[in-house]
């Protein structure tokens, strides 16, 4: 079965950002079964195994999502409301990773049911240590729904 | 038979003589019904007499009465002289008033005592009448008598037929012996029919007598009359000395009259002389009119000034109304004036809403534009400093110390543009933010900043030393900033030294409270006082000590926006004193 193991779920449009989290969670151990799709439509293509992803077993929810919220074509809030409002796949843990903290969308990603909200820091070092935190925490830390 | 017929005849004989002896008796009666009716005849024959007499003395007082009439006609004309005689008094003293009232009222009088003999002859006349009544009654009883005698001689008449009858009926038992028992019969019940007409007869009598007494009652009444009569005559003499005794006072009233003339006399010689006075008075009023006149023409004067004052009036109202006009139209141009000013105050108004939503919009597009510049730079930036890194962990063996220390460099820089991003977009975000001014606990407020800071001092190397803070006026989290940033600078600072001491305390200065944080680390050079709190004014190297230069623009705008000020003092390496103000709460 193609697609299975999936263990994060990583949606991010821009290359440079996912590169640097990508090899952060390497690095810290937590990227061996990982996916990364580049926008909202292919993220929501993978859970709901539809286009390229037809093939997968819906029954694999993922362990963990990583979501960007600016996006092209289909925005992470959609996303986000998408996988949160569906009861298959409202009890996935659902990362919020923005690139400040004077986001305004905190509030909405909240009511829609993100699990947390973390704004990616600039500073390289202070930017592996969080990548790296968040794995630990939400891999090994937080029990996940079985 | 000789017995039987000889006890009938004795019988007979008996019952004849019985017969013979009651038609004795009935002889009698009848004469003594005659002789009653003889006296009864001689009685109303006397009561006739009596009735003639009545009716004679009946006459007479008819004619007494008229004879009182025409002595009350003469009393009358003998009034209507009077009154006469009155009227003409009161014609001759018309202007003695008192006299002729006396004499209306002694006709009053008279005319009273008219009126009481009017009345008296009204009796006379009803007495008359009576008698006249009497004199009927008399004629009815005699009327009544006359058919009783009638009746009595029916009966008398009857006691004849009776007495023929039984002669008869005698005969007849003469004839016929069987007969006579009940002849005998018959006599007994002709006797009891005689002791009925007996009984009848004495009734009659008792009638008789009845009516004699009637006739006595009558005469006694009669008697009565007259004697009435003889009383009216003498009351009748009375009244003619009465009026005797009015014409004495007539002749009195008279000489009064005469006496009252004499009175209305001098009464004349009075009124002369008040007609003098008169005159007197009259030549007075003659004076006080020529004086009314002169007030009168004194009204006139006055009048005359009266009505120029007036038209003064009028004219000064025209004047009054006149400004009235004017005050109505100063009034309008104060109105259109206000108006104007209204509407050049809408104006301004609608300005300012203009200006404040222009400035609102530009607000918003710096908002935006900081939102934008943090969050879209930070992302190539993020960039840089993550694939440098990657160089340094992954390929910093194919880099010579010299490409490594450009690449660190590299770093270095791109790690400071990132910090230097978040402090301008902090001190834009400063300029936006409204300042919540609300009661600060101070205390409270600096042991949370104190306690951050402790938390992250792992090496335990920082002390505080804190006075109690009064409270002051401000917004909480922009104050914080402002701990935050001067405690943070003064840990910084210090950090070449063996041990950080820092003091926080305040004093009061008039209505505000003067807060300050001092330190006992490198100082600064108050020749550069000018620049320390300019912003990304540094007044150390960098890599001494590392700092954006933001920290003190920030604290000094923060206390601006408050009303408060901000200074320092410092002696390099001795450490540095840092003070702002703040309002007081009472402020």
């Amino acid at each position: 079965m193609p697609y299975s193991n999936v263990e994060i779920l990583f949606v991010e449009d821009s290359t440079d950002d996912a590169m640097l989290t990508i090899r952060a969670l390497k690095k810290s151990g937590f990227a061996n079964n990982l996916h990364h799709v580049s926008d909202g439509a292919e993220a929501l293509d993978f859970i709901y195994c539809r286009g390229v992803y037809a093939l997968r077993n819906i029954n694999e929810n993922p362990r963990l999502i990583l979501l960007d919220l600016k996006m092209p074509k289909i925005s992470g809030m959609e996303v986000l409301e998408k996988i949160k409002s569906d009861p298959a796949t409202s009890s996935i843990p659902v990362v919020i990773l923005t690139s400040s903290k004077e986001d305004p969308d905190i509030q909405r990603c909240y009511a829609l049911g993100a699990n947390s909200y973390i704004a990616k820091p600039v500073e390289s070092d202070n930017f592996f240590n969080t990548i790296k935190e968040i794995g630990l925490y939400w891999m090994i830390l937080s029990q996940l729904p079985n | 038979m000789n017995t039987d017929e000889k006890t009938t005849s004795n019988e007979l004989i008996i019952a004849n003589l019985r017969l013979a002896q009651q038609s004795e008796e009935k002889r009698k009666r009848a004469e003594e019904l005659i002789i009653a009716n003889k006296e009864l005849a001689f009685q109303t024959e006397e009561k006739g007499k009596r009735a003639k007499e009545l009716i004679i003395a009946d006459k007479e007082l008819a004619f007494q009465t008229k004879e009182k009439g025409k002595r009350a006609e003469e009393l009358i004309i003998a009034n209507k002289e009077l009154a006469f005689q009155a009227g003409e008094k009161e014609k001759r003293a018309e202007e003695l008033l008192i006299a002729d009232k006396e004499l209306a009222f002694q006709t009053k009088e008279k005319g009273k005592r008219a009126e009481e003999l009017v009345i008296a002859n009204k009796e006379l006349a009803f007495q008359t009448e009576e008698k006249g009544k009497r004199a009927n009654e008399l004629i009815i009883a005699d009327k009544e008598l006359a058919f009783q005698t009638k009746e009595k001689g029916k009966r008398a008449e009857e006691l004849i037929v009776a007495n023929k009858e039984l002669a008869f009926q005698n005969k007849e038992k003469k004839n016929r012996a069987a007969e006579l028992i009940i002849a005998n019969k018959e006599l007994i019940f002709q006797n009891k029919e005689k002791e009925k007409r007996a009984a009848e007869l004495i009734v009659a009598n008792e009638e008789l007598a009845f009516q004699n007494t009637e006739k006595e009652h009558r005469a006694a009444e009669l008697i009565i009359a007259n004697k009435e009569l003889i009383f009216q005559n003498k009351e009748k003499e009375k009244r003619a000395a009465e009026l005797i005794v009015a014409n004495e006072e007539l002749a009195f009233q008279n000489t009064e009259k005469e006496h009252r003339a004499a009175e209305l006399i001098i009464a004349n010689k009075e009124l002369i002389f008040q007609n003098g006075e008169k005159e007197k008075r009259a030549a007075e009023l003659i004076i006080a009119n020529k004086e009314l006149a002169f007030q009168n023409t004194e009204k006139e004067h006055r009048a005359a000034e009266l009505i120029i004052a007036n038209k003064e009036l009028v004219f000064q109202n025209e004047e009054k109304e006149k400004r009235a006009g004017e005050l109505i139209v100063t009034n309008k141009e104060l109105k259109k004036a206000e108006e104007e000013v209204r509407k050049f105050n809408e104006k301004l108004e609608k300005k300012v809403v203009e200006r404040t939503a222009q400035l609102e919009a530009a607000n918003k597009e710096l908002g935006s534009f900081s939102y934008s510049v943090s969050h879209d730079l930070r992302a190539p930036i993020r960039a840089i400093n993550g694939y440098a890194r990657i160089l340094e962990e992954d390929y910093s063996e194919k880099f010579d110390e010299e490409g490594t220390k450009v690449l660190r460099s590299i770093m270095r820089n791109s790690k400071k543009m990132g910090e230097l991003i978040d402090d301008l977009l902090a001190f834009s975000k400063l300029g936006r933010k409204q300042v919540a001014v609300t009661d600060i606990n101070m205390n409270a407020l600096v042991t949370t900043v104190k306690d951050d800071f402790l938390v992250e001092d792992n090496e335990k190397r920082t002390t505080f030393k804190t006075a109690v803070l009064p409270p002051a006026k401000g917004d909480p989290s922009l104050i914080k900033q402002v701990w935050i940033n001067l405690i943070s600078n003064a840990i910084k600072y210090s950090k070449y030294k063996d041990k950080t001491c820092i003091e926080i305390g305040a004093y009061e200065e008039g209505n505000l409270i003067v807060y300050y944080v001092k330190d006992n680390g490198a100082g600064f050079d108050m020749q550069y006082y000018d620049k320390l709190f300019g912003v990304f004014q540094r007044l150390h190297l960098q890599e001494v000590f590392e700092g954006t230069g933001i920290g003190l623009a920030i604290v000094q705008k923060i206390i601006q926006r408050h009303g408060g000020t901000v200074w320092a003092k410092s002696v390099i390496n001795q450490g540095a004193e840092f003070y702002f103000s703040l309002p007081n709460i009472n402020a």
